[in-house]
């Protein structure tokens, strides 16, 4: 390329570069069109997946959280940040959590906690700002719950004495079904074989109805507990 | 425009006040304020139009619009230690802020303003301006030199080369200015004269940019390089020399550069407008609203030009200069000068 | 050619000097030290200077479950975590065999490819920012930001994501990531148009790049660059292309090779690679299956056979390699980490030879490195 050409080439690129600038500059100022947000003033908008510490969910049926204290997110923990405690709670089967103890300053925010949980009662919060003024920065996530945790465990007393009732009204049932189908069998065995087929539903039908709540996990039984009390 | 083209001549300020023991520290005074106010304005609009071409907001907390950013930036590096690298040398080290200062207020003094005011009117301005000019070169040498630090040495290495280099352009081209004012301006007009330039050019009616358009563009290149702006900032280069030749300085003595480095934009500007685009010379507005307005429209476009490009490397500067600008600036100023004598 | 190859000034005149450079350094990209020994301003002698920031990533595989260790594979290189993490998951599933189905593998690829955009638009950025640009730094930010929101939006963060679980990914994506995803091609496409009048054309960087900091195609053997760095010497290498991994066989797209193996080729590599990304996510959104993202049938825990494992994957930087040892249990024995940067950087002392001081930074700028990923 020529002396001249090659002046000419780079002059007409660096007015063509500067002709960029000059319109993102006529951009910002005429049209509004600034990127910044201005932080504290506006708050940015979290997407709902937005992965901050984990915390415990406050489910609506029961107003506490559902941690048996598995300790499942305390081993898969690949930062070592949570330190859980807990156990029997008289008067309840399933057993509570006392503390949660989470090292904000760890957590890596892998998500594999929420991941095991067997009862899904994990979640990501949606604090962004959190600071603090020490490296130990331990939060103990059950201490919101703590006031409700005594109407909670009598509240769950009442479900499980009423689903224990209910239980053992099925169970009666049940029995009564059976001892009826076996009369009715006996009967029918000493009658004719072709009744069998009708009388077999009912026992099978009491048997379906038992079957959730021995199998479910402890959210539908709160939601039956829900619509008792 | 009843004033003849020879019998031309503004009246400073000693004139004015009739004691030159009063009016020197007047004009002291004046300057001094004026460009403390330049600079700190300078600054705001620095990070205002790099944040609007860069879709950002620059600085909008302090004062409206942010505009007393800057006032409360300076009132911090005053109030800040002043940090002395160990081994320094120490004269050198002490007296290269104050170097890089005092030419610069010094020069401004000469700038006619307006058609009839000047602070100070000498009819070797354009050289003193230059002189001043050219002892930037040194207060960045001492302060490289002195701070005892490879960066710094290195930027202030590569500061002489590039400023030394720029100079001879720069001059070159406002040298063929001259060249004209003097072949228009008759027998007793002084081309060095900085207030009989933009005279002449008020009084024909033609600014010299359309005269020499090619002068024109290596000046304001060659200017871009002398007062170390982007894309020839290879002495404070940030990205290789981490802050160059002031890299050691804090607190007031970086500010005092800072001070130097904005005020040459202003003055650079300024010799623009008087030597291309007519200096207080416009319709309707008053001299000095043209001559700032216009000083000001150039500020803009170094802004612009520094916003936009990335850095040039050091040799390649050099190159620029010695095969482009000074062939250019050299036949520009024969040809200016075959012109006149066949005219 | 405006830079011929430069010689090293025979003169011995004059004495060298050490200057080092980094770890805190404006342009070094984190935390690398490079101990310059200079003549004037031309390099005599360059040595890159590692392990600031050396977090033990590959001891702490040997000590934790390869589930644990998810969180830790998109930190090694934090700019391309996507690619990294994902990469982390597939080597798993190639070693227990796990099959991915259809619609995690096409999300992965957009997240994928969307993360390596928004690794080169950072490296654009960074890169005119070492030469003296500041405004297409922050353009390309302005770019790269949008992509975080896109990925944030689905995987909950911006950029250590842990997005990839073994045999699939965390969270379903809607129609309204896709939709962004498409939106944001056709605006950056209208960048990159942008990027080419304001940065690609300029005389001034294409001074600054033409001819400078070659890597021959020899000694990119020889020092076992990969990724953008040898394919802007004519070699055309993708682990995509050359062990298709993670469904990339399905799609169509092409691997941008330029022949002269200087700063500007690994410049026009990066941007072209940027728009064949673009194609790929395209084609992914456009053939997005209905389906799980996560297999029916999982293993219950990951165990590592016996034996010896390797699994590579293109990241933004190069071949990214898994050499896993098992011993049967599920944490693996012993895990090596191949990491792109730390051989494009071996190949920096011979490079920086002879050139000038401000050569160093736009060669070092242009290869792209992640110290991070170096030091592992």
């Amino acid at each position: 390329m020529g002396y001249f050409a090659k002046l000419f080439s780079g002059s007409k690129s660096l007015v063509s570069g500067m002709g960029v600038t000059l319109k993102e500059l006529v951009g910002t100022t005429a049209q509004h069109k600034a990127v910044t947000l201005q932080y504290p003033k506006e708050k940015p908008v979290l997407a709902p997946a937005y992965r901050s510490a984990i915390k415990l969910i406050r489910f609506e049926e029961t107003n506490s959280h559902d941690c048996v204290a598995c300790k499942a997110c305390e081993r898969i923990c690949p930062s070592f940040c949570i330190k859980l405690d807990g156990g029997k709670v008289e008067g309840i089967k399933k057993k509570r959590v006392q503390t949660f103890e989470m090292d904000f300053a760890l957590c890596s925010l892998c998500g594999l906690c929420l991941d095991v949980c067997p009862t899904a009662t994990l979640e990501y919060s949606k604090a962004y700002d959190e600071a603090g003024y020490n490296r130990d920065w331990r939060v103990d996530l059950v201490a919101e719950f703590r006031d409700y945790e005594e109407e909670f465990i009598r509240k769950q007393r009442a479900i499980e004495e009423a689903a224990a009732a209910e239980k053992a009204l099925k169970a009666e049932q049940a029995k009564a079904a059976k001892e009826k189908a076996a009369k009715a069998k006996a009967a029918k065995e000493a009658a004719a074989k072709d009744a069998a087929p009708k009388d077999d539903a009912a026992p099978k039908a009491a048997k379906e109805d038992a079957a959730p709540k021995d199998a479910s996990g402890a959210n539908d039984g709160h939601t039956d507990a829900e619509d008792k009390s | 425009m009843s004033q003849s083209i020879t019998d031309y001549a503004p009246q400073t300020i000693t004139e004015l006040v009739g004691n030159p023991w009063l009016a020197m520290p007047m004009a002291a005074g004046i300057i001094m304020g004026a460009l403390t106010v330049n600079v700190l304005m300078l600054v705001w609009a620095e990070r205002k139009v790099s944040a609007w071409i860069q879709r950002r907001m620059g600085p909008t907390e302090v004062g409206p619009y942010g505009l007393l950013q800057t006032l409360a930036d300076m009132l911090k590096l005053i109030s800040k230690q002043l940090i002395t690298p160990a081994n320094i040398d120490k004269p050198l080290y002490h007296l290269a802020p104050l170097m890089a200062f005092a030419p610069v207020v010094g020069a401004v003094a000469l700038f006619p303003v307006s058609r009839d005011y000047v602070l100070l009117d000498n009819d070797l301005g354009l050289l003193f301006v230059f002189a001043l000019g050219g002892m930037a070169v040194i207060a960045i040498f001492m302060a490289g030199w002195g701070s005892n630090n490879k960066y710094a040495l290195l930027g202030a290495v590569r500061s002489v080369a590039q400023n030394i280099s720029y100079e001879i352009p720069l001059i070159l081209s406002a040298l063929s200015v001259v060249l004209v004012v003097n072949a228009m301006g008759g027998s007793t007009a002084s081309g060095l004269n900085l207030s009989h330039i933009a005279w002449v050019q008020s009084h024909e009616h033609v600014w010299f940019i359309l005269l020499q358009p090619l002068a024109a563009i290596i000046y304001f290149i060659s200017a871009l390089a002398e007062t170390n702006r982007a894309p020839f900032d290879i002495p404070e280069a940030e990205s290789e020399l981490v802050a160059g030749f002031h890299t050691e300085y804090s607190g007031m003595r970086f500010s005092l550069f800072f001070f130097s480095e904005y005020t040459n934009m202003l003055i650079v500007s300024m010799l623009a407008v008087v030597l291309f685009l007519g200096g207080w010379d416009g319709p309707l507005l008053p001299g000095p609203a043209w001559f700032f307005l216009k000083s000001y429209a150039l500020i803009f476009v170094m802004m612009w030009v520094r916003w936009t490009f990335p850095r040039l490397r050091f040799d390649q500067l050099m190159t620029f200069c010695w095969t482009v600008l000074i062939p250019l600036s050299i036949l520009n100023l024969l040809a200016t000068a075959l012109a006149i004598s066949v005219l | 050619m405006t830079n011929p190859p430069r010689e090293l000034s025979p003169s011995t005149e004059g004495e060298l000097y050490t200057l080092n450079m980094g770890p805190q350094h404006p342009s070094m990209h984190g935390v690398l030290r490079l101990v310059l020994q200079l003549r004037g301003e031309q390099i005599v002698n360059a040595k890159p200077v590692i392990g600031y920031s050396h977090r033990a990533h590959e001891k702490m595989a040997e000590n934790r479950s390869a589930l644990q260790f998810l969180p830790n594979s998109s930190r090694i290189d934090y700019l391309s975590g996507m690619i990294y993490n994902l990469g982390y998951c597939q080597a798993v599933e190639k070693i227990l065999q796990i099959e991915v189905p259809d619609r995690a593998v096409h999300i992965r690829i957009i997240a994928a490819e969307l993360n390596r955009i928004s690794s080169h638009l950072l490296w654009f950025g960074t890169f005119l920012l070492d030469l003296g640009g500041i405004t297409p730094f922050l353009y390309s930010f302005d770019d790269r930001e949008q992509i975080l929101d896109i990925l944030d939006s689905v995987t909950g963060s911006r950029l250590t994501y842990c997005y990839g679980r073994f045999g699939g990914v965390t969270r379903d994506v809607d129609d309204e990531f896709l939709e962004r995803s498409t939106a944001f091609i056709k605006l950056l496409r209208t960048r990159l148009l942008m990027y080419k009048r304001l940065v690609t054309d300029n005389v001034i960087l294409r001074e600054r790049c033409i001819g400078v900091g070659v890597i021959s195609k020899d000694t990119a053997f020889r020092f076992d660059v990969t990724g953008p760095s040898l394919r802007a010497s004519g070699v055309a290498y993708d682990v995509r292309k050359a062990e298709p991994y993670g469904g990339y066989d399905r799609f169509d797209f092409e691997v941008p090779t330029e022949e002269d193996g200087d700063t500007m080729s690994r410049f026009h590599v990066r941007i072209r690679e940027i728009e064949q990304s673009c194609r790929l996510i395209e084609q992914a959104i456009a053939s997005m299956p209905e389906g799980d993202i996560l297999p029916k049938k999982m293993p219950k825990r990951f165990q590592i056979p016996k034996g010896e494992f390797y699994f590579a994957c293109e990241s933004a930087r190069g071949h990214f390699g898994i050499y896993m040892v098992g011993d049967g249990s599920d944490i693996p024995f012993k895990m090596k980490l191949r990491t792109p940067s730390f051989s494009n950087l071996s190949a920096m002392p011979e490079t920086l030879r002879g050139t000038m001081l401000a050569d160093t930074i736009a060669i070092v700028g242009g290869i792209d490195i992640v110290m991070p990923e170096i030091d592992r």
